[in-house]
């Protein structure tokens, strides 16, 4: 377990020093929030309080973007000449993995921290267990899609640029065919059923079931859980068989 | 071979480097045309307010904003990479290798904006297309403005890839968020103070949302006061982003490095 934490905090001290990122990832979501969020959602009449309904999208854009930021960061060691380095290192496979994931979940709490706290102080009259079924559903979305990253990387393997391309489009759509930003009822049909393939419109809307939205706005909560926990066990699962089977040989640069 | 078709062969070997960026081009068109056809879109649906119509134009905008502020991007490549120093052993003055960034910034933006132009113009009819043609030389200055202001924060960054992002992040945020791209003015003056409403006026970005909007697609006739606002208020940043970079290409020339 000591080989596995020197490892995270080998990558992750690397995030802190500048903590450039982070504090720029909060200095997004505050300006977000505090200028667009409240000019639009004086322009929304459909929806009670846009603005609550905003921030908790937000602080889901920004679990879907750390957690595809952990995939990827993986399959750019993988082509930089790290992932030969830390395969010759004497410890298994599996302990390499944990070792990614944690480094995730780390990266995702303490970017989060701050996001989740404001949208929470926004909200207000919450409970504990609310709040912390919200924050596991969180974590869970943001495995769920660092291993679909993860998966993709056979992409990667073959082609930098296309996996690129094709992780930065579809980062896009993932999120605009979702229920990030608005509710399913306002959705055309057809953009409707794009939107029940995207994992953050089930990630998105059961966490707002356990922030107290309005359960009419959103998807069946046992629908949604079982989505994202299939979601994760399957791709975190890839991830595992791709680094056990396919990242030997993998040619850098 | 003379300066000046030196300066152009430099600059489009930088705008065909902006199209063959295929993650770039994934994001950009990703981003903006679902911003166009679903975002504008459902925020129709939630709003009493014809939003589709205020922000399918702002688009267009907001395309040419992302793609000028790339060549920021492919300034501290070339700083970072050392292909500055190729560019520097070529026979072109630094003067020449400064406008043919800022050349190729703006017209990948226009070539890049204009591509959504066309898909706004299939979505949303426009009452004067015509109007459209007078005003891409205003766009194509703001858009090397734009340019300028990227070119500046490569320099400042120099070698620092994190910062150089952060400085992007920070630009960007600001110009977009204090605009009337995402929201109209009325609703600015009444949530935000009067001094950042005024700035959010005078923002390029604004301008030029507005005189699409206006002009183009609601057909008002164009008001040249308007168009000189958008020069002066564009220039001036391509002035800027040409000085800093002249500078850091100096400093390279002299110390080797920034």
């Amino acid at each position: 377990m000591s080989n596995v934490l020197r490892l995270v905090w080998f990558d992750f001290k690397q995030e802190l020093n500048p903590p450039v990122w982070i504090i720029m990832q909060w200095f997004t979501f505050g300006m977000q929030l505090a200028v667009y969020g409240a000019l639009i959602s004086r322009l929304v009449t459909g929806l009670g309080d846009y603005l609550q309904f905003y921030a908790v999208g937000f602080v889901v854009m920004m679990t879907f973007e750390i957690g595809s930021h952990t995939g990827r960061h993986f399959v750019e060691h993988a082509h930089e000449g790290r992932l030969p380095y830390l395969l010759s290192l004497p410890i298994p496979r599996r302990a390499l993995f944990l070792a990614i994931t944690l480094q995730g979940g780390a990266e995702l709490a303490l970017l989060l921290s701050v996001p989740l706290f404001v949208t929470l102080a926004i909200i207000g009259n919450l409970t504990v267990i609310s709040v912390a079924a919200a924050v596991a559903t969180l974590f869970w979305l943001g495995f769920g899609v660092a291993g679909l990253m993860l998966g993709l990387s056979f992409i990667a393997f073959r082609s930098a640029d296309v996996y690129a391309a094709i992780t930065a489009a579809l980062g896009s759509l993932i999120i605009r065919f979702s229920t990030v930003f608005y509710p399913l009822i306002f959705l055309p049909p057809q953009y409707a059923s794009a939107a029940f393939l995207s994992p953050l419109t089930y990630g998105a809307d059961l966490v707002r079931l356990f922030l107290g939205f309005d359960p009419s706005l959103l998807l069946n909560p046992t629908y949604a859980a079982a989505v994202l926990a299939a979601l994760a066990v399957c791709t975190l699962g890839l991830g595992v068989l791709l680094l056990q089977r396919l990242v030997e040989g993998v040619k850098s640069g | 071979m003379s300066e000046a078709k030196r300066i152009l062969q430099v600059a489009r070997n930088d705008f065909s480097y902006f199209f063959r960026t295929k993650w770039l081009m994934a994001i950009l068109l990703s981003l903006n045309l679902s911003d166009m056809l679903v975002v504008a879109l459902v925020y129709r649906k939630m709003m009493t307010f014809n939003y589709f119509q205020f922000f399918v134009p702002a688009v267009v905008v907001m395309g040419l904003f992302a793609a000028s502020l790339d060549t920021g991007r492919r300034i501290w490549l070339a700083i970072r990479e050392n292909v500055i120093q190729y560019y520097l052993s070529l026979p072109i003055s630094t003067h020449g290798l400064v406008i043919a960034y800022l050349l190729a910034g703006g017209l990948a933006a226009l070539v890049y904006s204009s591509s959504l132009l066309i898909i706004a113009l299939i979505v949303l009819p426009a009452q004067a297309i015509a109007t459209i043609f007078i005003l891409m030389p205003f766009l194509f200055i703001l858009a090397m403005g734009l340019a300028g202001i990227a070119a500046t924060l490569a320099a400042l960054a120099s070698t620092h890839g994190e910062y150089f992002f952060a400085y992007q992040q920070v630009v960007q945020v600001f110009l977009l968020t204090f605009s009337t791209v995402l929201y109209p003015i009325d609703v600015i003056r009444q949530y935000l103070p009067s001094s950042l409403a005024v700035l959010a006026a005078a923002n390029p970005l604004s301008q030029a949302s507005e005189a699409i909007r206006q002009f183009a697609f609601a057909g008002a006739p164009i008001q040249p006061v308007f168009l000189a606002n958008m020069l002066i208020v564009s220039v001036p940043f391509a002035v800027l982003g040409g000085v800093a970079y002249s500078f850091a290409l100096s400093t390279i020339r002299t110390k080797g490095k920034l």
